[in-house]
C-alpha cells in the first residue's frame, strides 16, 4: 500500500477528535476546573472564529460585531429568563432568534453596498451596543453583568451519562465542557454542509464576481444576508450556551479587543477554511494561556528586570515572566504578517496540502482509466503537476 | 418591567429655555470641529488610497497618549510643542505602516486588495491598542490643562481661568482651546490641499491615478503622504482632546466610529462632506444628549444618535450628502 497524505489527514482528524473527547482526563488537565474552563473557552472561541470565517472567508464580508451578536443573544436570553420566566432551554432558542432578526436588519441595511459598509456599520454598532448595555443598569445589570441561570438537566440524563463517563459529575465543568464540545462539533458540521451545499457555491460566487453571479440568477443581497444571519446566529447560540455554564455575562466581553482576537484566530488559522479557523482559535487560546507566564531561569530573569517599566512583570520568586498585554501584541503582529505574507493562514494550507494530493491522484487515475478504454487517445496526459492550480494561473497570465 | 414603557417626555418641552438650546448647539459645534478634523483625515485616506482605515481611532488614541506622556515627563515643555510632537509621532507611524503593509497592495502584490485593506488596518488597530494597554495600563489618564484664559470682562463676554461665558452660557475652556487648535489645523490642511503643489498632487491622484502618474506624480509616494497625514490629523484631534476627556487604550474605538458616521454622512471621499458632517454630528449628539429623558444614561446614548444617523443615511441616501457615485 502506498503512502498517501490523505491518511495522515484522517489520522490527525482521529487524534483531534479523541483529544476533544478525552481532554478532561488528559494528565495535565486531570479534571481541574481551571483547565476545563480553558478548554471550553477555547471551544467557544473556535465556534466564534469558524462562524466568523463562514462570513469572511466565503462571502468576503467582514463583520466586526460578531462578539456583539454573541452578547446580544446572551443578554436577550438572560433578560427573557429573568423577566418573562422562560426556562433556559426555551430562552436559548428565543435568544438565537433575536440575534437572527437583528442580524437580518443590519445585513439588509448594509449588504446592498460594498463590503466596507458592513465593516463600518458593525464596528460602530458593536461599540455602541456595548456602551448602551453598560449604561442601562436597570435592564442589563450594567457593568456588573447579568446572571445566567444554569440549564436544568433531567436526573435520568445525568445517571445515563454517569454510566457512560465515570467522571461526569466529578466537576461542574465536565458537563459544560462536553456540551461545548458537542456544540462545536455540530456547528462545524452544519457549516461544513452549508458551504458544501449550493448555498456555499452561491457564497463564493458572489464573492468572486458579483455581476457574474447575479447574471446567473443568484440573488446577491439575499445570499450575503443569509451568510451574515447564519454566522451571527451561530455566534449568538455559542454565547448563550457558554454563558449559561459560566453563570454571568458582562458587557466588557464584547470589547473590540476580543473581536480582534477572534479575527486574529480566524485569519492565522485560515479564514478560507472553517476547520483551519477553528484550529487556529484552539491553538491561539492555548498559546495565550501558556504565554501568560513563561517559566525562565533566574539569571535570565534578572537581566530582564528592565522590562518591568515596559509593562511586563518579572516574578523572581516563582521564576516567571508575566507578559500581560504583550502576548496580545505578539498575536496582533502575527495577524498582520499572516495577512501580508500568507493570506490563506498558517494552518489551512497544511490541511489543504494533505487533502489535495489525493485529488490530483484521483484525476490522474481517472485519466488513466479513460485512456485505457481508448477514450482520449489524442490528448497527452498531464504528468502529475506539483500544484494543479499553477497551470491554470499560468494560462490566465498568458491570456 | 418598568423599562418597557419609559417616560418619554419628562422634559416639559415648552419650558425649555432658548439659552439651553443655544448652549447645546454651541457645545455641539465646538466638539463637531474636532470630529471634522478627524473625519477629514479619514476622507484624505479614502480619497487617495481608496480604503477606509480601521486604525483611525488608534491614531487618535496615540496622539493623546503622546501629549499625556510628554506633559507628565517634561513639566517645562510648552503645550504646543507637545501637540507638534504628537503630530510627528502619528505621522511617522502612519508613514511606516503604509510603506510596510499598504504599499504592497498598491503594487498589486496582494490578493483581494479590498478585503486585505480592511483586515490589515484592523490588525494595526489591534496591535496599537494592546501596545498602549501594555505600556500605559488600563486605568484612565488625564493630561493636565496647559492653557488658561486671561481674566476678561467685556460685559457680554466674560472669562474665568477655566470657563468662557457667552452671556449666560458657560463654555468649558478646554473644549474651546481644543476647537481653536482644530480650526487652525483644519485651515492649515485645507490651505495645503487647495493651495500647494503637493496638495494638488494629492487631489490629482485621488481623481485619476494613471493620469497623475503620466504628469509625473508618483502615486505611491502620494499614498504614503495621504495615509500619514490622515493619521496625523486623527493624532492631532486626540492630542487636543486628551486634556478634556480621560484616556484609556480603547478610547479610539468610539472616536473612529464617529468618523465613520461622518464620512458616510458627508459622502465617502468628500472634503466638504466631512467638514459639514462633523459639525452636524456634533450638534445632533449634543442636542440628543441634552434632551435625553434619563440624565444618568444620556452620555452612553451620545453615540447612539450617530449610529441612527448612519442607519438612516444607508437607508435613504447611501452616497451621503456630497458623495461621488458609488
Amino acid at each position: 500500500m502506498t503512502f498517501r497524505r490523505i491518511y495522515v489527514l484522517w489520522v490527525l482528524t482521529g487524534v483531534f477528535l479523541l483529544g476533544l473527547l478525552f481532554y478532561p482526563v488528559l494528565p495535565k488537565v486531570n479534571l481541574q476546573s481551571y483547565w476545563l474552563l480553558v478548554g471550553m473557552t477555547a471551544l467557544f472561541y473556535a465556534i466564534l472564529a469558524s462562524s466568523w470565517s463562514l462570513l469572511a472567508g466565503y462571502t468576503g464580508q467582514f463583520s466586526f460585531a460578531h462578539m456583539a451578536f454573541m452578547g446580544l443573544g446572551t443578554y436577550a436570553a438572560g433578560i427573557m429568563i429573568r423577566d418573562w420566566g422562560l426556562t433556559p432551554w426555551i430562552a436559548t432558542i428565543a435568544g438565537v432568534l433575536v440575534t437572527g432578526v437583528v442580524g437580518w436588519l443590519i445585513g439588509y441595511l448594509c449588504l446592498r453596498l460594498r463590503a466596507t459598509y458592513l465593516a463600518l456599520f458593525t464596528i460602530a454598532f458593536a461599540e455602541i451596543f456595548r456602551l448602551v448595555v453598560k449604561a442601562e443598569v436597570k435592564i442589563t445589570g450594567g457593568p456588573n453583568g447579568l446572571e445566567m441561570p444554569p440549564y436544568q438537566r433531567p436526573e435520568a440524563f445525568d445517571r445515563l451519562m454517569k454510566a457512560i463517563l465515570p467522571y461526569w459529575d466529578a466537576n461542574q465543568y465536565v458537563p459544560a465542557y462536553y456540551t461545548m464540545a458537542l456544540l462545536f462539533f455540530l456547528s462545524l458540521l452544519f457549516m461544513f454542509f452549508l458551504v458544501r451545499s449550493r448555498f456555499g457555491l452561491f457564497f463564493r460566487a458572489v464573492r468572486e464576481d458579483e455581476e457574474a453571479a447575479a447574471a446567473l440568477g443568484v440573488h446577491v443581497v439575499n445570499t450575503r444576508v443569509l451568510a451574515f444571519v447564519v454566522s451571527s446566529m451561530i455566534a449568538g447560540l455559542a454565547g448563550i450556551v457558554f454563558h449559561h455554564f459560566i453563570g454571568l455575562v458582562v458587557p466588557d466581553e464584547m470589547i473590540i479587543g476580543r473581536m480582534s482576537l477572534i479575527i486574529a484566530m480566524a485569519v492565522i488559522g485560515g479564514s478560507q477554511n472553517l476547520v483551519g479557523a477553528a484550529l487556529g482559535a484552539i491553538f491561539i487560546h492555548f498559546a495565550l494561556e501558556w504565554l501568560q507566564q513563561i517559566p525562565m531561569p533566574l539569571p535570565v530573569l534578572e537581566r530582564l528586570l528592565f522590562l518591568e517599566s515596559w509593562g511586563f512583570s518579572v516574578d523572581l520568586q516563582a521564576g516567571l515572566l508575566r507578559t500581560n498585554a504583550w502576548r496580545m501584541v505578539g498575536f496582533g503582529i502575527l495577524l498582520m504578517l499572516t495577512l501580508r505574507f500568507a493570506q490563506n493562514g498558517l494552518i489551512s494550507p497544511i490541511l489543504d496540502w494533505l487533502a489535495r494530493k489525493e485529488a490530483v491522484e484521483e484525476v490522474a487515475k481517472r485519466f488513466q482509466a479513460q485512456r485505457d478504454m481508448g477514450a482520449v487517445d489524442a490528448v497527452q496526459p498531464v504528468t502529475s503537476p506539483a500544484n494543479p492550480t499553477d497551470d491554470l494561473e499560468a494560462e490566465g497570465e498568458k491570456a | 418591567m418598568e423599562w418597557m414603557a419609559p417616560n418619554l417626555f419628562p422634559v416639559a418641552w415648552m419650558s425649555v429655555s432658548s439659552t439651553y438650546v443655544i448652549r447645546l448647539i454651541l457645545e455641539g459645534l465646538l466638539i463637531g470641529v474636532i470630529y471634522a478634523l478627524m473625519a477629514l483625515g479619514l476622507t484624505l485616506i479614502f480619497s487617495v488610497l481608496n480604503i477606509v482605515s480601521f486604525a483611525h481611532g488608534e491614531f487618535y488614541m496615540i496622539g493623546g497618549y503622546v501629549v499625556y506622556v510628554l506633559l507628565n515627563k517634561f513639566k517645562a515643555l510648552p503645550g504646543p510643542a507637545a501637540l507638534i510632537l504628537a503630530a510627528v509621532v502619528t505621522f511617522t507611524i502612519g508613514a511606516v505602516f503604509e510603506r510596510l503593509f499598504l504599499q504592497p497592495m498598491a503594487r498589486g502584490q496582494v490578493d483581494r486588495p479590498s478585503e486585505y485593506a480592511i483586515l490589515v488596518t484592523f490588525g494595526l488597530s489591534f496591535v496599537l491598542q494592546y501596545i498602549m494597554l501594555a505600556i500605559m495600563g488600563p486605568f484612565p489618564k488625564k493630561a493636565p490643562r496647559f492653557f488658561s484664559f486671561p481674566k476678561l470682562d467685556l460685559g457680554f463676554l466674560r472669562t474665568t481661568r477655566t470657563t468662557l461665558f457667552l452671556g449666560e452660557i458657560p463654555l468649558p475652556g478646554g473644549r474651546i482651546f481644543a476647537a481653536v487648535i482644530a480650526v487652525l489645523a483644519l485651515m492649515a490642511i485645507l490651505y495645503f490641499m487647495y493651495r500647494t503643489w503637493t496638495g494638488w498632487a494629492l487631489q490629482a491622484v485621488s481623481q485619476d491615478r494613471n493620469a497623475a502618474a503620466v504628469v509625473g506624480i508618483n502615486p505611491l509616494n502620494m499614498n504614503t503622504l495621504a495615509f500619514a497625514l490622515g493619521g496625523m490629523l486623527a493624532g492631532l484631534a486626540g492630542a487636543v482632546l486628551v486634556t478634556v476627556f480621560s484616556w484609556v487604550p480603547w478610547v479610539g474605538v468610539p472616536a473612529s466610529a464617529k468618523s465613520f458616521v461622518i464620512i458616510v454622512l458627508g459622502g465617502m471621499g468628500s472634503i466638504p462632506g466631512s467638514l459639514v458632517g462633523g459639525l452636524i454630528l456634533g450638534v445632533v449628539e449634543s442636542l440628543g444628549t441634552g434632551f435625553w429623558p434619563n440624565p444618568a444614561t444620556a452620555q452612553a446614548y451620545r453615540d447612539v444618535f450617530g449610529l441612527i444617523m448612519f442607519a438612516l443615511v444607508l437607508l435613504v441616501k447611501p452616497t451621503g450628502l456630497f458623495g461621488r457615485k458609488l
